[in-house]
């Protein structure tokens, strides 16, 4: 267990990176998005991408741990608390990255004021506030050592299809969208979820071994090889997605929809897509093709770490290669919004066109982008210090779940092992 | 069929290219520094007024180039908060600058790419406001488009690209009216719509 000092420390540094975001933010608002590298062909970047990420990661992580209870799997409920808290953590970092992308935060309540129910972006905001209100008292009932087995039951059978939902629901605010071909699958969703999945377990799995410095008691070898073996075959399911899209527009090769195809395997995006092939398929699979190695901490992390840095990749591709190319792209092209006067020249040479996008975070996107992870890590330190460690109740199931029988409630109200 | 469908015929045998409707619509609209509500953009050649084809067979047109107006408009669907919406009298997509909470969801759902981003506080150059004094003052961090010039339309008068097109290639009128002179002219001329296939049913004719 780390020291009360380094664990102070370690907050303090998280809440300077989240104020140095604030402070970018503050920035950003006083001068506009223009701060940001996008414009009006790339009109989404880094902050969309983060929230379809966050949104994966928080779905993940409570699907798996809500359906311990919902399918009554004994050993995953050791895991549930610290899962709902990653889940509840993740879905307020993609509500906060929402927020930083508006032109007009200050209108921000018009999205409750004056919704309008045609718009899937209204549809998120409300199954993601029903998530939120539904993990945060999932949570408070896990945290009580006196709640019933059947309030707990409740609570993740509501919170399974929720999280289903809210990943489904981020997919169709882009995949319903008939402007942006990449985009437009019905297989968008169902990628999506699948994404979610494995990207929010192996984030559990990551943080899972963070807790044990804490003091948290490690994961013991059955949980983690079960874990770790379902966590391969998500990974699985996820690229054979990917693949049967990618095929499905390779095979008949109609021309607009090639361009974008080979944007992904040879164009500026190919380091992405192939980076996820590589980092979030070819190496957690092959590490964790063995049982033997399933049971390795450090093995299981790395694979763990090359599933969510793979999908993040993945949402990069995803959101960029429908924008990079306007469908109508007869020169001179778009007006990009944005413009730079040459110091010494007139402004008749000023370029405000361009036929194709690019686009390059800008150092106000990372610090931003920085701050807000910064800050999770910070609350979910936080809740894990107040949440997590100091129940016995959830310590108890653990140890009696390597026992893999008959958890029930009455043993799960038993001391603190540990 | 009592409402009326306004609509803007384009005829793009009669396009010179000569970028009077961009900058006339700017004028009017008082589009700040950075972008255009209107462009005209070079059919098929690789940049700005640049032919097609190779000697000697090259010809030389034309695409311009606004919001569409669509009767089935993916940006209407798309706005969380009602900011951009169908007018049920005219059929005009409209915006409502104070409304809108400039999350470009629009954008994305665009599919000519026609709307635009106040990226910051608009700069005109030269430094005042030369638009029209009804067209409403847009701020930093919301969207904004063509509008069929509703301002003027408002008032029985054409869009300004209209009226300012020295080659009369462009016409404006009710798609409802069958005796208009848009119905006549895409009844009686070949036409197309832009990316008629998404299903968008422009409102904006090209006659060919």
């Amino acid at each position: 267990m780390v020291g009360k000092t380094s664990q102070t420390m370690w907050m303090a540094i998280l809440a300077t990176l989240a104020a140095a975001g604030l402070g970018a933010w503050i920035y950003q608002v006083a001068n506009g998005l223009g701060v940001t590298a996008m414009n009006n062909i790339v009109s989404w970047g880094l902050y969309i991408t983060a929230f379809m990420f966050l949104v994966g990661l928080s779905a993940g992580g409570l699907i798996v741990s809500s359906s311990a209870s919902v399918f009554n799997i004994k050993p995953f409920k050791a895991v549930a608390k610290p899962a709902v808290l990653l889940s509840t953590v993740c879905i307020i970092l993609a509500a906060l990255f929402i927020f930083v992308d508006l032109g007009r935060p200050d209108r921000f309540l018009n999205l409750v004021l004056s919704p309008r129910f045609n718009s899937p972006l209204i549809w998120d905001v409300v199954v993601i506030a029903a998530y939120l209100v539904i993990s945060v008292l999932y949570l408070y009932y896990l945290s009580r050592p006196d709640t019933k087995e059947t309030t707990k039951y409740t609570f993740s059978a509501i919170a399974l299809p929720v999280a289903v939902l809210v990943h489904s629901v981020t997919a169709w605010i882009f995949g319903l969208q008939i402007a942006r071909p990449v985009w437009h699958s019905a297989l968008l969703a169902p990628l999506f979820v699948v994404s979610a999945l494995d990207s929010g377990l192996a984030l559990l799995l990551l943080v899972l071994m963070g807790l044990v410095r804490l003091g948290y008691p490690k994961l013991e070898k059955n949980l983690l090889a079960t874990l770790a073996g379902l966590l391969a075959v998500l990974v699985m399911v996820d690229v054979f997605f990917v693949f049967s899209e990618v095929l499905t527009a390779l095979y008949p090769s109609e021309e607009r929809l090639m361009e974008y195809i080979n944007l992904l395997l040879t164009g500026s995006l190919a380091p992405f897509f192939w980076g996820e092939i590589i980092l979030g398929v070819v190496l957690p699979f092959a590490l964790l093709l063995s049982r033997s190695r399933r049971e390795n901490r450090t093995v299981v992390g790395m694979a763990s770490l090359g599933v969510v840095v793979g999908v993040f990749f993945k949402r990069v591709w995803l959101l960029f290669s429908a924008y990079l190319l306007p469908l109508i792209n007869d020169p001179p092209g778009v007006t990009l919004g944005k413009y730079q006067v040459p110091a010494t020249e007139a402004w008749g040479s000023v370029s405000i066109w361009a036929t194709a996008g690019s686009y390059s975070p800008t150092w106000v996107e990372y610090l931003i982008f920085i701050g807000i992870f910064a800050f999770g890590a910070l609350l979910y330190s936080l809740g894990a210090r107040y949440l997590l460690t100091a129940s016995p109740d959830e310590n108890a199931s653990q140890a009696v779940s390597s026992r893999a029988t008959t958890a029930g409630p009455v043993e799960a109200r038993t001391p603190m092992v540990s | 069929m009592a409402e009326r469908k306004l609509g803007m015929t384009v005829d793009l045998k009669r396009c010179i290219g000569c970028q009077t409707c961009a900058v006339a619509c700017r004028m009017q609209n008082n589009v700040p520094m950075g972008m255009l509500w209107n462009r005209v953009l070079t059919d098929g050649g690789e940049h700005l007024d640049r032919a097609r084809g190779t000697y000697p067979y090259l010809t030389k047109s034309w695409l311009p180039l606004a919001c569409q107006h669509c009767e089935n408009a993916p940006c209407v669907k798309v706005c969380p908060v009602g900011a951009t919406y169908k007018r049920e009298e005219d059929g005009l997509v409209l915006i409502d600058y104070d409304k809108c909470i400039g999350c470009r969801y629009c954008m994305a759902a665009c599919p000519y790419n026609v709307r635009v981003f106040n990226w910051k506080e608009p700069v005109r150059q030269p430094g005042h406001d030369y638009g029209d004094a009804k067209v409403p003052k847009r701020r930093k961090g919301i969207v904004e488009k063509c509008s069929f010039c509703v301002e003027r339309v408002h008032q029985g008068a054409e869009p300004m690209c209209v009226l300012c097109c020295p080659a009369k290639a462009r016409k404006f009128g009710d798609l409802n009216d069958p005796d208009s002179e848009v119905s006549t002219l895409i009844r009686r001329r070949r036409t197309k719509q832009l990316l008629e296939d998404k299903g968008t049913r422009p409102q904006v004719y090209y006659l060919l």
